[in-house]
């Protein structure tokens, strides 16, 4: 058998089973009543004063949206819980925080490069569903 | 602009592909001057770490001059010389904040991926698969560099873009191994891979007061290298008992440290390479891990085991039993460059460090294809192949 086609009987299931799991996280389902919890490396007192920024704040209306001190000098943590019957979906919740973070700590929400280079082909599908919504996915 | 491009599993070609574009205002666009291969990169050539796509341009050690700049950037400006780290850090969260940037919580735009494999998300990385962020890479005329005040270093005159190129990464994921992995004044350290990474990490070692430094390969040109610009010992793993020739050299206690930068396509000339490989093939483990496990197995009890080599997910037999009995510490990290390349080109102004016999090959970007396939085939003896622009 030949490396390529053992690169591929090995790459090939790995793909498709992360960006499946990435896509299915995403998805809204069955209702989602735990936190989604980040860190953010400002300080509590700053992160009360300020206006939250980005997609948290659009949500921030049909969710809840709690802020703790996190131990050892680690910021902030900030928590956001899905009522019954909210719209917002834990994709747009985990793209809020992320954004939120980035917002807070770097001033910016980095964007992908581009123009892209790339061309969709059969193989590319899974990978380009699970990246094209990057941010709602994994595991936050 | 012109770029090579990863086409498919071992398929790579030199293609057309649009200029990259100002995205974030931190953001610089370098016209490449060097840029080199990587033996990771052949991990995403061979197809074992799953998540490129037909197009993506290859590449993440490299240096240029800044050509355009965005609105917030402040510490450089068009016409710079630089050098960049491979890894992407925002420089602000808290893992920047503790030095550990390749660990950034802001660098990497497909964070689902690797939080799905891994639990956790590194950093992006340029021209290294989407699961790392699907940042376009630098073998390319220009690339887009984002958070350019945080990882782009600007070079001394002193030092030649020929050496300086590998501040990028080879030099800073070497030094990091020998740091993290707690060299010492007095230790005795093994290096696994007499690769480029490897020859660092060595180097670092010796600069770092280890009293011996022995390095492990199978090619002789490397060894070779490693006497005559590194000045470290060396062994020939296919001629030589590694475990008992390492225990002879320190006294029969074993290295303090030892450091692995081999990775996940490891060769080794025992009965077990054949093991992995079917192990590998069979897909019941995703990576071959034989110089690790050698490593844990040759180091001190009590010692230290650095993995610098890259892996994507899953090995078989794992001595946990000699890690926990030896009572060894076990660490491994893609590149926290930032934290070492100012320190690094001041080393290289100083002649401690040198770089320049890495480059084998030097070749235009035109002829990539055809030097990955000699870097891949270890041909001519080639160490690392560098593309012109």
């Amino acid at each position: 058998m030949s490396r390529t086609k053992i690169a591929f009987l090995i790459a090939v299931p790995l793909a498709a089973g992360a960006a499946v799991a990435a896509r299915r996280r995403s998805r809204p389902g069955a209702p989602d009543n735990r936190r989604h919890v980040v860190t953010v490396f400002r300080p509590l007192a700053e992160v009360e004063s300020t206006q939250l920024p980005g997609s948290l704040s659009e949500i921030a209306g049909d969710v809840r949206i709690s802020l703790s001190a996190a131990p050892g000098g680690r910021g902030t943590e900030i928590a956001v819980r899905i009522p019954d019957g909210s719209a917002v979906t834990t994709g747009e919740v985990r793209r809020a925080l992320r954004e939120t973070r980035s917002l807070l700590e770097a001033g910016d929400v980095l964007l992908p490069s581009g123009p892209a280079t790339t061309v969709p082909t059969l193989f590319n599908r899974p990978l380009q569903a699970a990246t094209s919504n990057g941010r709602e996915g994994g595991l936050l | 602009m012109k770029a090579l491009q990863w086409q498919g599993v071992n398929k790579l070609a030199v293609g057309q592909v649009p200029d990259p574009e100002l995205r974030n205002p931190g953001d610089i666009i370098v016209k490449v001057g060097r840029t080199v291969t990587c033996g990771s990169d052949l991990h995403l050539l061979g197809g074992y770490i799953p998540f490129m796509e037909k197009g993506d341009v290859l590449g993440h050690e490299f240096l240029g001059e800044v050509v355009e700049a965005g609105p917030d950037v402040r510490r450089h400006r068009v016409g710079d010389r630089v050098v960049v780290s491979s890894f992407i850090s925002c420089g602000n969260c808290w893992y920047c904040d503790q030095k550990l940037f390749s660990l950034c919580d802001n660098g990497n735009t497909n964070p689902a991926i690797t939080e799905t494999l891994w639990g956790q998300a590194p950093s992006g990385c340029y021209g290294y698969s989407h699961a790392m962020g699907g940042n376009a890479g630098s073998h390319a005329e220009y690339i887009r560099v984002p958070f350019a005040d945080v990882g782009a270093f600007t070079v001394p005159d002193a030092v030649s873009d020929e050496r300086a190129l590998f501040a990028s990464d080879s030099a800073s994921t070497g030094w990091m191994g020998a740091d993290l992995g707690g060299v010492k004044p007095g230790d005795v350290v093994a290096v696994w891979g007499a690769g480029a990474v490897g020859q660092m990490a060595a180097r670092a070692a010796v600069l770092l007061g280890a009293d011996r430094v022995i390095v492990i390969d199978r090619f002789d040109n490397r060894l070779q290298q490693v006497e005559r610009f590194v000045g470290a010992e060396t062994l020939n793993y296919e001629r030589t008992d590694v475990a008992g020739e390492l225990r002879e050299r320190s006294g029969g206690r074993g290295p303090d440290v030892c450091i692995e930068a081999v990775g996940m396509e490891a060769h080794s000339s025992g009965p077990q390479f054949g093991y992995d490989q079917i192990k590998q093939q069979l897909r019941l483990q995703t990576d071959r891990p034989t110089a690790v496990r050698e490593a844990v197995h040759a180091c001190r009890k009590g010692g230290s085991v650095f993995v610098l080599g890259v892996y994507a997910g899953f090995v078989d037999k794992f001595p946990l039993g000699a890690l926990m009995n030896k009572g060894l510490t076990m660490r491994g990290a893609q590149m926290h460059g930032q934290r070492y390349i100012p320190m690094l080109l001041e080393r290289m102004a100083r002649g401690e460090l040198t770089t320049e016999h890495l480059a084998t090959h030097v070749m235009p970007l035109d002829q990539a294809p055809e030097g990955y396939r000699m870097f891949k085939e270890k041909e001519d003896d080639c160490v690392r192949a560098v593309f012109i622009p």
